[in-house]
């Protein structure tokens, strides 16, 4: 099963590939939401990791992307920034969860099980 | 500004005596000016007749001195048997006693028999008509009384007087007693006299007539009676002698006889009177005051016609008073009135001025100072206390205000203070917590993965234990960060205060009972249902209840009351206070300023983020509330939440439609 996990940072990307890996998610990681585009549309993973805050295009730039390209992946929205705007804006936008930063590897698998559970 | 309203003052004192000036030379200029005009002319037509009363009795006079004369039998003895020297000495001590100008006696035939001066018998030639005599011998009557005589007639009469004096010609009137001579032009020309004339008869009451004996003044250039007139009509100490009335007798239009003055200082004798005056009286017989400008000065003058033996109009009386004697009046009236609105204008000057001094200099001071406030000065300079009462008291209250306004910025001086900290403090947390909480989760996860390792030894499974737990110290230090930088905006609902402390402390009943401290909660009854964002609100209890709890020692009290209360410190706007009371340690005095200040604790480190009272105190300003603190070290801690019934004030409703719902729904 294909996790995609979208983060600017570096060691965001490889914490989640650590965690998620040896429970035995294939994980691809990119650094922007336009790669994140690319990806979705080429390999069309089963989750999405998306951070907000990232440059050029955030996080909710690729939320409404995806709703217009009618791409109805589930997403778990991250932020270190977890304020109730924030929190509510991803919500609009279709996030299946949001998972503040910082956090630790059982409260990520706890996450991501509940949502494809949900599927 | 201040320059225009100073002069406008002083222009308006300088109306009242300039308007009040204006009017009273008005009335001394031409309302009173011209009544007293009035009254002197008539004045004037008084003395006139008291002048004809004089003029009148002259004439008795003479006729008083002819008929003495005559008295006795000598006179009439004289004259039958024809003793000329004997009556030419008679006639010539009547005449030096009664002063006539001429004097003689007329035969019953009409010819002179004899007379005063050096032509005393006249000769055989032919002899001009005496008028008067002629009249006495016509009506056989005693005749007195103005006459006309003609240059002709005195040439014979007194040679060496009518020499002297200066004729008239008879114009336009009674041709006919002009003496019939023609023969020039020269002798139409007559002067005018008193005269009077006595029949003598053989016996004394009755029988022929034997003669007439007559006598008169002439009037022509004579001063007798025109001085006497003056002399008593106006008597010289009433009035200043150069500005006396003057009395004056016309033959026909010509003054004959005057005391009033020409330009030299001698009397106007041979000026004429205006056609006006000649119509008016002389023709129409009236008597005719008027104000005409004669030789060098404006006079006020009457006249009056003066009529013959014959009863023919042949010259006038007049009495003229200088006008200049009632411009004089005038001219002093005004300048009184000059000198009062003169006055009266520096007074108003004087008042503008101690005006602008008492009050517009304090005004002036007072406005510079309430502009310096507008400004933002609050210490500004009022100048000098006024003297003046009610100015002092807009000083006063002035100072009043600005030291008020002082109290009330220095309060809200440290609220901006506040909001300012917590508003920056926001920001910094914003910025910092994104930032820190990327390398966290990789902290986090990195040192998770590591634990979970089972090839480490347990002094190296203890020390990531450390790690591990340091990290959530991290993690939650900076989840207080953005709790306290979101205060911005709420959510609001409708709750019930009471169920809302209820649910909030059984959140911390398990610790209370842990730590053995009793919690009570005293149930405000019948408090009104509240607005307000209850998870921040909850949030704000909690937060003091946790305080509260970690204050109490074991067997403590920790007492929560809800009651409809005022605000304390804004103008009676209703609410409900929420107190929560501990019997704990309480808070040091000092520490008590620093209460709600971010990041101040007193907890140990790692007990506190020193962010939950500045958050709460935050959350609660959002509310339009407000929370106070009471506490004595020792004795325990009283935290009074305060929130509103309604709205708050400062928060502006946009539109009146808005309004209007609300109204709608309440």
């Amino acid at each position: 099963m294909q996790i995609l996990v979208v983060d600017d940072e570096g060691i965001v990307l490889e914490s989640c590939r650590r965690v998620l890996e040896p429970e035995g998610f294939e994980v691809l990681l990119v650094k922007s939401a336009d790669e994140a585009l690319a990806a979705i549309e080429n390999k069309g993973p089963a989750l999405l990791l998306i951070d907000l805050k990232m440059p050029i295009h955030d996080g909710i730039y690729l939320m409404k992307e995806l709703k217009k390209r009618e791409i109805d992946t589930p997403a778990i929205v991250m932020s270190g920034y977890s304020t109730k705007e924030t929190i509510e804006e991803a919500d609009i936008m279709g996030a299946c969860r949001f998972l503040p930063k910082p956090f630790t590897p059982d409260e990520l698998l706890e996450t991501v099980r509940q949502v494809l559970e949900r599927r | 500004m201040f320059h225009s309203k100073r002069f406008r003052l002083i222009a308006g004192f300088l109306i009242v005596p300039f308007f009040a000036g204006g009017i009273f030379l008005f009335i001394g200029g031409y309302l009173l000016f011209h009544p007293m005009v009035q009254e002197s002319a008539k004045q004037v037509r008084l003395s006139l007749n008291a002048a004809d009363n004089i003029y009148n009795a002259q004439i008795k006079y003479v006729k008083v001195a002819l008929e003495i004369t005559i008295l006795g039998e000598g006179f009439r003895f004289s004259l039958i048997q024809r003793d000329i020297p004997d009556l030419i000495d008679r006639l010539e001590r009547m005449s030096v006693h009664s002063e006539l100008d001429f004097a003689g006696i007329v035969t019953n035939s009409g010819s002179t028999l004899c007379r005063i001066g050096e032509n005393s018998i006249p000769g055989d030639n032919v002899q001009p008509e005496n008028p008067i005599a002629q009249h006495a011998i016509n009506h056989r009557l005693k005749t007195a009384g103005t006459v006309v005589l003609s240059k002709t007639f005195m040439a014979h009469e007194n040679p060496e007087l009518s020499g002297r004096i200066q004729f008239y010609p008879m114009e336009h009137n009674n041709q006919d007693t002009i003496a019939q001579d023609t023969t020039a032009d020269d002798e139409k020309k007559a002067c005018l006299a008193i005269a009077a004339a006595i029949p003598i008869f053989a016996q004394r009451t009755n029988g022929e007539l034997i003669g007439i004996l007559y006598g008169g003044i002439l009037l022509n250039q004579s001063t007798g009676i025109v001085d006497l007139v003056q002399k008593s009509v106006f008597p010289v100490g009433i009035q200043k002698e150069t500005s006396l009335p003057t009395a004056s007798i016309f033959f026909d239009t010509f003054r004959v006889a005057t005391n009033m003055l020409d330009e030299n200082g001698n009397r106007a004798i041979g000026t004429q009177v205006s056609g006006e005056v000649k119509e008016q009286v002389l023709v129409r017989g009236n008597q005719w005051t008027t104000r005409e400008f004669c030789l060098t000065d404006r006079y006020i003058a009457t006249y009056k016609p003066i009529e013959d033996i014959f009863g023919k109009r042949v010259g006038m009386s007049s009495i003229a008073i200088l006008e200049s004697n009632y411009s004089t009046i005038q001219r002093n009236f005004i300048l009184f009135f000059i000198m009062a609105t003169f006055i009266g204008t520096m007074i108003a000057i004087g008042m503008g001025f101690l005006l602008v001094y008492r009050i517009l200099v304090p005004v002036h001071h007072l406005v510079k100072a309430s502009q310096a406030v507008s400004d933002g000065y609050l210490n500004p300079e009022i100048g000098p206390v006024s003297k003046d009462p009610e100015i002092a008291l807009l000083q006063k209250t002035f100072k009043d205000m600005v030291e008020s306004m002082k109290r009330r910025r220095m309060a809200s001086q440290s609220q901006i203070l506040q909001s300012e900290k917590q508003a920056s403090v926001g920001r910094l947390a914003a910025g910092v917590a994104h930032e820190i909480n990327n390398p966290l989760t990789g902290v986090l996860t990195y040192t998770h993965m590591l634990l979970r390792r089972k090839d480490i030894t347990d002094d190296i499974r203890s020390d990531l234990q450390v790690v591990a737990e340091s990290t959530d110290r991290v993690r939650k230090i900076v989840k207080g960060l953005l709790d306290f930088s979101r205060q911005t905006k709420l959510d609001p609902e409708t709750a019930d205060i009471n169920r809302l402390v209820d649910a909030t402390i059984k959140l911390i009943e398990n610790q209370a009972l842990v730590k053995g401290v009793s919690v009570q909660f005293n149930r405000g009854e019948n408090l009104p249902m509240f607005v307000l964002d209850r998870s921040q609100i909850q949030s704000v209890l909690l937060n003091i209840m946790i305080n509260a709890l970690d204050a109490t020692e074991p067997s403590g009290l920790i007492e929560i009351t809800t009651i409809a209360a005022l605000s304390a410190n804004d103008t009676g706007h209703r609410g409900v206070e929420i107190i929560i009371s501990d019997s704990g340690c309480g808070i040091a005095s000092d520490n008590l300023d620093k209460l709600f200040e971010p990041f101040f604790s007193t907890k140990e480190v790692g007990k506190g983020t020193g962010l939950g009272l500045s958050v709460s105190f935050g959350i609660v300003k959002e509310h339009g509330g407000n929370i106070r603190v009471q506490s004595e070290e020792g004795k325990g801690t009283k935290f009074f939440v305060w929130l509103p019934i309604d709205k708050p004030k400062d928060q502006p409703i946009d539109k009146q439609g808005e309004q209007n719902a609300d109204f709608s729904r309440g």
